[in-house]
């Protein structure tokens, strides 16, 4: 019992029973554990860059941020989940035409935490997708690009 | 940047199973943890090495606003939920401005107003907020009795407040405003939405001309943390939204703290800062008073 915890964390649907030690970071949990390295991890650690941000019961969190064993009967939903059968969700559709990437190690966090920013706000103006990518760092496009991106995908709707 | 071990973790239902939990450590050795976004960096960097970690997530009693008599912010109400919610009273309207841009989407989707009043710290919004607005903390003591206590006896120095060991902050309160009140707060920082470099909150209280009979102060980003600043509440006695008027509060304002210079600005342009953002909370605090119903 001591120093680990059984857990049931949904991620991208499907369910994981596991026992994990209780200071297992929820991003490690993600990348190590069960192998969907997606999600990055680009200041190590330090809660700054967003890199690491995963959809948490559907709101945008930085999962460097939390403990595994908070997520004990969560859904988390990572940058494997956008996508579906019918192909790639409109937002990672909108930064592959809108050239939203440059090197891509922060898209991934971008789009989890624009994704359900768009879900709150359809329509936004182009200030209020700056602000709300606060918690992102690129250090390659300048934000051109992935701000158009995000432009495109509202003007087709989110879902 | 990796947690020590952590012996325990617990989720505990009610706030009699977080006492029942804290009873069962030696004092330090178990953290409450709320929304976690400034203690995981602790725990993270090792500055915090909780033995026993209790996750106050499950407590439904912490949870939610409630405006019906005054305002109630349950402990472990998320900023999201706090800037979301549209019937905040024009008088703790800073609540909100304050809660609106807090970090970025992220931390303001699990950060919470008990985790951050209980935290203090040095440079952040919610303290300033809940003393400028006149909150009042409500805390369960170890045997279970809730004691009430203002934000004036609340925050001490930085990381420093009434709120013990084995203590567990319930809410903060405000009554229902008397009369036509308003308040505002606003803050500049490196970034958009980073900590406040200044942070100021005013609210106040006018009479049936509209003039000020009532008034609070609260500053952020001075070296000792956020503070009540009695000389600028004194000073706005009187005021009658006259744009002309509002130079001599930010003055005593200035004269009666210390700005720093550190890294991130100069005393001088802190001094500055004062002006221009007391001036625009003032204003904008004043103007929310008079359209609230009285």
């Amino acid at each position: 019992m001591s120093r680990t915890n059984e857990v049931s964390i949904t991620v991208n649907g499907e369910r994981y029973d596991e026992t994990i030690p209780n200071r297992m970071l929820l991003v490690d949990f993600i990348r190590e554990h069960i192998g969907l390295t997606g999600t990055h991890v680009g200041c190590t650690y330090e809660g700054a860059c967003g890199a690491c941000t995963v959809h948490l019961d559907g709101a945008a969190v930085k999962s460097c941020l939390m403990l595994a064993v908070q997520a004990d009967g969560h859904d988390v939903t990572t940058v494997e989940g956008l996508a579906n059968d019918d192909g790639l969700s409109p937002l990672q559709q909108a930064f592959n035409d809108q050239h939203g990437l440059q090197c891509g190690y922060c898209t991934a966090g971008i789009l989890m935490n624009m994704t359900d920013f768009l879900r709150e706000h359809p329509d936004p103006s182009e200030d209020e997708i700056r602000r709300a990518l606060i918690g992102n760092l690129c250090r390659c496009t300048g934000y051109v690009h992935i701000v158009r991106a995000v432009k495109a995908a509202a003007a087709v709707g989110t879902k | 940047m990796f947690p020590a071990e952590i012996e325990h973790y617990f989720r505990p239902q009610s706030v009699g199973e977080i006492h029942k939990l804290l009873a069962n450590y030696p004092e330090g050795d178990a953290t409450l943890i709320a929304g976690g976004q400034s203690l995981m960096q602790a725990i993270k960097s090792r500055m915090l090495r909780p033995v026993c970690l209790i996750d106050l997530q499950d407590v439904a009693d912490l949870q939610g606003i409630d405006n019906a008599n005054g305002l109630t912010i349950g402990a472990m109400t998320r900023y999201a939920v706090i800037a979301g919610y549209d019937e905040i009273p024009v008088a703790y309207a800073a609540i909100r401005d304050a809660a609106s841009h807090v970090g970025d989407r992220q931390v303001r989707n699990r950060g919470t107003i008990g985790g951050s009043v209980c935290w203090n710290y040095v440079a952040s919004c919610m303290p300033t907020v809940v003393l400028g607005t006149n909150g009042c903390l409500r805390i369960s003591g170890a045997d279970g009795e809730v004691r009430e206590v203002a934000a004036d006896d609340f925050f001490f120095g930085p990381f420093e407040t009434a709120c013990g060991e084995d203590e567990i902050l319930l809410s903060v309160s405000w009554p229902t405003p008397s009369g036509k009140s308003g308040s505002a707060y606003k803050k500049w920082g490196l970034a958009t939405d980073a900590l406040p470099v200044v942070g100021m909150c005013v609210s106040l209280s006018l009479d049936g001309g509209n003039i000020c009979n009532d008034a609070r102060v609260a500053i952020a980003g001075l070296a000792d943390g956020g503070q009540l600043v009695t000389a600028g509440g004194a000073a706005l006695l009187g005021f009658d939204g006259n744009p002309e008027a509002i130079g001599p509060v930010t003055a005593a304002v200035i004269d009666s703290v210390e700005c720093q210079s550190d890294h991130w600005a100069s005393a001088v342009y802190r001094e500055q800062l004062i002006r221009n953002l007391g001036a625009e909370v003032i204003e904008r605090a004043y103007q929310r008073a008079t359209a609230a119903q009285p």
